[in-house]
């Protein structure tokens, strides 16, 4: 394990999962000795949740105030703070309280930033490899399916660190600056997360929130919290007319990933109908303006931070004035006799990008498809997130959704926060006098789960948007003649090659007894509760029997840790196939 | 009901009399069920009695019918809604028996109605599944909650359903030529 403080997390043993509330330990990164939830649990009224929306490049902080949502700035009077660690001699600093005299200072090899990228990824992730690539810190690469080594440079010396511990640092400042705006100590947190990320990604979070000292209310789909806000708005539109329905489609896309969903709402009740996310982002769009800027940077440098850092600041730039004009002139010294100079118009941008587009395109017309709501019956395209501000990004959505005007009345940089707020305080039973606080979400899982069967096939149970709370179940059947184990490998994911899904555990289910193959019913039931939590339950039957053959089991997923792409290879080489299930209508199809 | 929810949870709805009529929900709020119970009696009640109901079409059906609802009275309505009809019902019963609007403590009771509505709800309410479901019904057989999901999964969906639906007439086939023989 690297990194100090991941090492001591694990022995006080406080994954801590959204909705179980105050029993398990604090954990502080930064000395916060007033913290201990335990006077508050036994106020008469429950705290109301901070929202925190924490961007690959960007985070806020909002809060319910009692007749609305408000931000909380800094002390430089900022909304939105840069999301990075800078690592120094005394005690890191983040992005929420610090001052860089200049861009560049965050480029020097000491700030680590793109966590949200990072968390919960192992090295052999395609994600992982481009940055370690392209970030001016430390990310060391094995390849072989484990969490990357992540270092930062102070005083000459890499530091180990890791996402978990960064992003730790920087709440605990975040948690300070809230409990500044609200004059309060601050315990309970709505954040947001990305639709694409995995239930594994899910704990990283709420462990590096548990390591600030915060409790994780709720862990919000982005797209849900903005749906939250637009459903609060057309409530108040509406007070008198509470049965017509209204079909919107929202689009997120961040600097570190895309997000797409489709809401029905009427009389203050949203129906989610889609949801898809992807990781693709502005990131994506930045590293492939620094290649075409410089297409053999990753062999060029000697002192690769200090150039990259430049390169980086001078696409970024480009990128941005690209948003309100046809063509930029970019100028810079990387040193060593490198030097570029080129004008750079909108066609070459979009020509250099085109694959991004294409993948957010697609995450589009997917959660289209999936929903089943023809674009025609969409009442509203509501637009969020940086890249947003892009015309092609903008264009590509609008013409899939056949409209020519956004959604008006939302901020696309501060809705995810405001709707993670709003959240926070129905979490908390608020009750608002007006009304505004009327508004139940039914929410969709973004991705299939299932398990490993057929060989290598991945078997949904609960499929990609099935309403939540869930419980599915599938019959599976052995592989083998007189087999009697069966391992329960469990992925997440929406590929039909099982191991391009993301693993999140396995068990293995023994005392099958003695029969032909095909014979002994495994009955796999899988149950997301209403705090998100998912369990897999499974038990053998065999036919005309009523009762388990032995006790079924019942786990908690995710189990697997940060070794879960190694360890799937080590099952695959210690049991074969000798463990496999079959679906078993596809044995009845036979 | 906790008024601190607001509009959503006070909304005056006529719910099924669930609590009554299913063992599930019966149990007091407090007392968690041990886990290895409940698995047992879910496996036992919806899977295996349900799947031994489709095979062999045996006396087993009608304990099962008699077990659980079917979804029209989970949803509180006739037989003869229309679609807006079932969509409002639905509604209603989200307002209610969502977990998000559960009173403090009962949120796992609330998820185990809400589930069963849900699956009421999507049954019902594509026109398909419901004439299946209707077909079902009036041939005796009824799907109550969770039953069919094995069969669910997309792809295999249409066939399944279809497989389902022959081996039920199947059963029925036999049940009436046996009637006969011994008659």
């Amino acid at each position: 394990m690297i990194g100090g403080i991941e090492n001591r997390i694990l022995l006080v043993s406080l994954i801590s999962r959204p909705g179980q509330m105050s029993q398990e330990q604090v954990y502080t990164v930064a000395s916060d000795s007033d913290t201990t939830g335990d006077e508050r649990s036994s106020a008469p009224f429950p705290e109301i949740a901070i929202g925190i929306d924490i961007g690959t490049s960007q985070c806020s902080l909002a809060v319910w105030n009692g007749s609305q949502v408000e931000l909380i700035r800094n002390t430089r009077n900022q909304k939105l703070m840069k999301s990075y660690v800078t690592f120094r001699d005394e005690s890191p600093v983040g992005g929420v309280s610090d001052q860089l005299s200049h861009e560049y200072e965050m480029l020097s090899g000491s700030s680590v930033f793109n966590m949200k990228r990072l968390i919960g990824r192992i090295d052999t992730d395609p994600i992982v490899s481009q940055a370690s690539k392209t970030l001016p810190f430390l990310i060391q690469t094995l390849g072989i399916g484990v969490k990357p080594f992540i270092a930062a440079l102070v005083n000459n010396m890499w530091r180990s660190t890791t996402p978990e511990e960064v992003l730790a640092i920087y709440l605990v400042e975040l948690k300070a600056l809230a409990e500044v705006g609200v004059k309060r100590p601050v315990r309970n947190v709505v954040l947001t997360v990305p639709a694409a990320f995995s239930r594994f990604q899910l704990t990283r979070i709420s462990r590096a929130c548990a390591m600030a000292g915060l409790h994780v209310v709720r862990l919000m789909p982005e797209p849900a919290a903005v749906a939250l806000l637009y459903a609060q708005q057309q409530r108040q539109l509406s007070v008198h007319d509470s049965g017509s329905e209204k079909v919107a489609l929202i689009f997120n896309m961040g600097a570190g990933y895309s997000d797409v969903a489709i809401i029905v709402t009427a009389g203050g009740v949203s129906q989610m109908k889609g949801l898809a996310g992807s990781t693709v982002g502005g990131e994506d769009l930045l590293q492939n303006t620094m290649h075409y800027l410089l297409p053999d940077m990753e062999n060029l440098f000697p002192n690769k931070i200090k150039s990259m850092g430049i390169l980086r600041v001078a696409a970024q730039d480009a990128i941005h004035k690209l948003s309100s004009q046809s063509r930029v002139q970019i100028d810079i010294d990387l040193g060593n006799g490198i030097k570029i100079c080129k004008i750079i118009d909108l066609e070459e941008f979009e020509e250099a990008n085109k694959e991004v587009f294409e993948k957010c395109a697609s995450l589009v017309t997917r959660c289209l498809q999936d929903s089943k709501v023809n674009v025609e019956h969409i009442d509203d395209v509501i637009l969020v997130g940086g890249c947003t501000n892009i015309p092609k990004v903008k264009n590509m959505v609008m013409g899939i959704c056949k409209k020519n005007k956004i959604y008006p009345g939302i901020n696309p940089l501060e809705a995810a926060v405001r709707g993670a707020a709003l959240e926070g305080a129905l979490a908390a039973g608020v009750n608002d006098p007006l009304g505004s606080l009327d508004l139940l979400t039914i929410q969709v899982n973004a991705h299939s789960i299932g398990i490993r069967a057929n060989r290598d096939s991945f078997v949904p149970i609960i499929a990609r948007n099935t309403t939540m709370p869930a419980r599915r179940e599938v019959v599976f059947t052995t592989a083998h003649d007189h087999q009697t184990e069966a391992l329960i490998v469990v992925y997440e994911g929406d590929e039909e090659v099982v191991d391009k899904n993301y693993l999140l555990g396995y068990f293995k289910v023994v005392g099958i007894p003695l029969a032909p193959r095909g014979k002994p019913e495994i009955n796999v039931c899988m149950d997301i509760d209403a705090s998100n939590m998912l369990r897999v339950m499974v038990g053998v039957l065999m036919p005309g029997e009523q009762n388990p053959v032995v006790p079924p089991l019942e786990v908690r997923m995710p189990t697997a840790d940060d070794g879960n792409g190694l360890s799937a290879d080590v099952l695959n080489r210690s049991f074969g196939s000798t463990l496999d299930l079959v679906t078993l209508h596809n044995k009845m199809s036979r | 009901m906790c008024c601190s929810h607001g509009f959503i949870s006070r909304i005056p709805t006529t719910p099924p009399p669930l609590v009554s009529r299913q063992p599930h929900f019966s149990i007091p709020s407090t007392v968690r069920l041990p886990i290895a119970t409940r698995t047992a009696k879910s496996f036992r009640t919806k899977s295996a009695a349900a799947a031994t109901a489709v095979k062999d079409g045996s006396g087993s059906v009608s304990e099962t019918v008699m077990e659980d609802l079917s979804f029209y009275q989970l949803l509180g309505i006739p037989e003869t809604v229309t679609s807006v009809e079932i969509k409002q019902a639905y509604k209603q019963l989200a307002r209610k028996y969502h977990p998000d609007v559960s009173p403090p403590g009962r949120a796992e009771e609330y998820t185990q109605r809400f589930i069963r509505v849900q699956e009421a709800y999507e049954t019902l309410s594509d026109p398909n599944r419901r004439a299946m479901y209707d077909r079902d019904m009036a041939m005796g057989i009824h799907f109550a909650f969770s039953s069919r999901n094995h069969l669910r999964n997309d792809e295999h969906m249409v066939k399944s359903e279809w497989r389902g639906q022959w081996r039920s007439q199947l059963s029925e086939l036999r049940r009436r030529s046996m009637h006969k023989e011994s008659g």
